[in-house]
């Protein structure tokens, strides 16, 4: 004390009173107003940028789940369709589209007419507000229930995507006088088939469960394939990345020695993580297709190299879920005398469970969004067949959502804008329940102790 | 024979339980404990005290080999429980440390229930044939914890609900359910108020009647009060060890007398 007074002593501070802000206090209050301000503005930057998204998609992509149907009785004469009269279904597939187009095409016109519907159209502009799938729709529809043929039945055609589009607004009369596909009558003819209820906008179950269809036929493309293959490849993931990447995390984690090769593992993991997705398109080309000779394409593949990429991040997140387990209790344990794996596997392990499946479900849902490698190994073909029942199912041709989106951006025609918007909400969906199945699974198992 | 070991007793010559020799421990290049030679009686409270960072606790884990779980950690030296090698080769620690019972510090019931925390143990060792054995040995131990009329009804309640001191107790039922022969005790209540501390320390007082205990305790009053044999360690090194009255009354090493007096530590 004595020898601490002796020295450079600073001077005492001025009596000042609380009442007042002193320079220092007040330098330090606006820091702090400051970077508040800056913190609030960072967070609405990004909820701004989350609302412009979500407006945009969902502006361009909720109208993808209606759909636009015209409804005609339609006669199914014997005489072209069954030509043998014996209702087999070999001999009846020998009739083509084109054999239906003319039915279709015949409909249009008593309905029109029977509506006392004025219009200059030909009959064959008439049946042009029908879409191009309609043919393949009906003939699949007669070869699957042969016993129609020679009634008349009532049938819902899809309409033509530029109708369709009219409806939504996406077509109107100045854009038709400029297209080759509709023309502003077709435009008046479906005004007055609306009113009279032959044509009408429903929701559209068939976006969800159709195939691709081709680019001249937006209105019939559905998801139902990209949603197989994502969901096989899902299933793949799950089933090979959650046993893989929980055992080496319980490996590393509590058996391990901790000396400079399970370091350099470590290291590697974390490495693993941040390796670009395409490199893992490019490994599963080389590896699983040209190698080991699995099929183009097809879910196994995908799902493989969905797993290399998911591995990682079910690694880091159950490794961090096994640290936070209390040394206390592996102690607990071991002094009653529970071997190791005892310990790990009644103790630790239960109480690591909700933070390896919040980080298994976060690496699932961000294996479902990749887009890359999966169009390195094919899975951007044009696929319309479903895949068969898992397992077999697994080494068809799939399509997946991310590329499904991907593929309908490319394409031409204006109403694929807003069926890859609407695909995009559907992956939204999947990821955004994914996610909070994530979250309610943390709350409600996780322990405090 | 049998007439002469009470005669023993009496002039306080219990057999030995565990002896050490020459015990060396190292964590990495520290030498954490140097020539530790001690013989620990049966059916005795042995106490370890000394300064932080002296080495008694990790000398306790050496009697079960709890050091095994540190990478780091080598023990050299012999440590023989009724004269057999615990370091042997032959020896597997998992069957070592149902024999010797440990309590930590801190008390870490398993967040399961009350009963579940007790039935671990026999369960995993093979103790009970059936439900009532089971039944049996919980409430057993639950009683020799002194813990048994505050939770008999609710047995099946998370033992993580329950106080410090009563988790404490919780967890010394759950080291003696699997029938161990020595209890080692590392701070006990160091987390414990001095109610629960107090109540412990009777439980320790009657655990001695079954078991060999050690306890290592910062409280060179909890040493006096519960032990008869105390050990002190200084820098790794065991600077005494002998009677408890004479250790704290009339100590053969300065160092001994500064720490218990105050001056060291």
């Amino acid at each position: 004390m004595t020898d601490l007074s002796a020295g450079g002593v600073p001077a005492a501070r001025p009596k000042s009173s609380l009442l007042t802000e002193d320079a220092r206090t007040k330098k330090r209050n606006a820091a702090e107003r400051r970077f508040k301000n800056y913190g609030l503005t960072a967070v609405l930057l990004g909820v701004a940028a989350l609302i412009m998204l979500l407006i945009s998609i969902l502006g361009n992509g909720l109208s993808a789940f209606q759909q636009t149907y015209v409804t005609l009785q339609v006669e199914l004469p014997a005489e072209t369709l069954d030509k043998e009269g014996n209702r087999n279904r070999d001999e009846m597939a020998k009739v083509s589209t084109f054999g239906y187009s003319p039915l279709i095409g015949a409909a249009m016109e008593r309905a029109v007419a029977e509506a006392g519907i004025e219009t200059e159209l030909a009959a064959d502009e008439q049946g042009d507000i029908i879409s191009r799938e309609a043919a393949a729709q009906l003939r699949n529809f007669v070869l699957a229930n042969p016993e129609v043929v020679g009634e008349t039945i009532e049938f819902e055609f899809l309409a033509n995507g530029r109708i369709d589009g009219y409806l939504k607004d996406r077509v109107n009369r100045e854009s038709a006088a400029l297209d080759k596909n509709v023309s502003p009558a077709q435009l008046d003819l479906t005004d007055a088939l609306q009113e009279e209820g032959i044509l009408e906008k429903r929701f559209n179950w068939a976006f969800l469960t159709m195939p691709d269809a081709s680019g001249q036929r937006p209105e019939a493309a559905g998801l139902g394939v990209a949603i197989m293959g994502s969901l096989y490849m899902m299933l793949i993931v799950l089933g090979l990345a959650l046993p893989i990447g929980v055992a080496a995390s319980i490996y590393l984690e509590e058996f391990a020695p901790k000396n400079r090769i399970t370091d350099i593992i470590e290291v590697n993991i974390s490495n693993l993580a941040a390796v670009p997705s395409i490199v893992f398109g490019i490994l599963g080309l080389a590896i699983f297709i040209n190698f080991a000779g699995l099929p183009q394409s097809a879910p196994i593949v995908g799902g493989l190299v969905l797993t290399l990429m998911t591995l990682p991040t079910i690694i880091i997140a159950t490794r961090a879920s096994l640290k936070s387990v209390p040394p206390s209790i592996r102690d607990a344990a071991l002094g009653v005398g529970a071997s190791k794996m005892q310990s790990v596997f009644h103790h630790v392990l239960p109480l690591a469970a909700p933070g390896i499946l919040t980080g298994t479900i976060i690496g699932l849902a961000q294996a479902l969004g990749e887009t890359a490698p999966l169009l390195l190994i094919g899975m951007v073909a044009f696929v319309r067949e479903y895949p068969s029942g898992p397992p077999e199912g697994f080494f068809d041709p799939a399509s997946a959502l991310p590329v499904q989106i991907y593929n309908w951006t490319q394409r031409s025609d204006p109403a694929f804008v807003e069926r890859a918007s609407g695909a995009i909400i559907v992956l939204l969906i999947f990821l955004v329940s994914m996610n909070a199945l994530a979250i309610f699974l943390r709350r409600r198992f996780e322990r405090r102790w | 024979m049998d007439d002469l070991r009470i005669v023993e007793r009496d002039v306080d010559a219990k057999e030995t339980k565990i002896s050490a020799k020459n015990v060396q421990v190292y964590y990495g290049d520290n030498h954490a404990i140097k020539d530790v030679n001690v013989e620990i009686a049966d059916k005795t409270v042995t106490a370890f005290i000394g300064p932080s960072g002296c080495g008694k606790s990790t000398f306790l884990r050496c009697i079960n080999r709890m050091n095994d779980t540190i990478d780091v950690c080598r023990v050299e030296g012999d440590i023989a429980i009724d004269g057999e090698d615990i370091y042997d080769r032959k020896v597997d620690p998992v069957q070592l440390r149902a024999k010797v019972g440990m309590v930590f510090q801190k008390p870490n019931p398993f967040p399961k229930s009350i009963y579940d925390n007790i039935a671990y143990g026999p369960r995993i060792h093979g103790l009970a044939k059936n439900k009532a054995d089971l039944d049996v040995i919980v409430e057993r131990s639950l009683r020799r914890g002194a813990i048994w009329d505050e939770v008999k009804d609710r047995l099946h309640a998370p033992g993580t609900g329950l106080s410090g001191g009563q988790q404490q107790r919780l967890c010394i039922a759950r080291a003696v359910a699997t029938e161990p022969e020595v209890l080692l005790m590392d701070e006990p209540c160091s987390a414990l108020d001095p109610i629960a501390t107090a109540q412990v320390e009777e439980l320790i007082d009657e655990l001695r009647q079954s078991y060999s205990v050690v306890i290592v305790t910062h409280s060179m009053q909890q040493a006096a009060r519960v032990s008869q044999k105390t050990a002190f360690f200084h820098l790794g090194y065991l600077v005494e060890y002998g009677e408890t009255g004479t250790i704290f009354t009339n100590p053969e090493d300065p160092r001994t007398e500064s720490y218990i007096t105050g001056r060291i530590g």
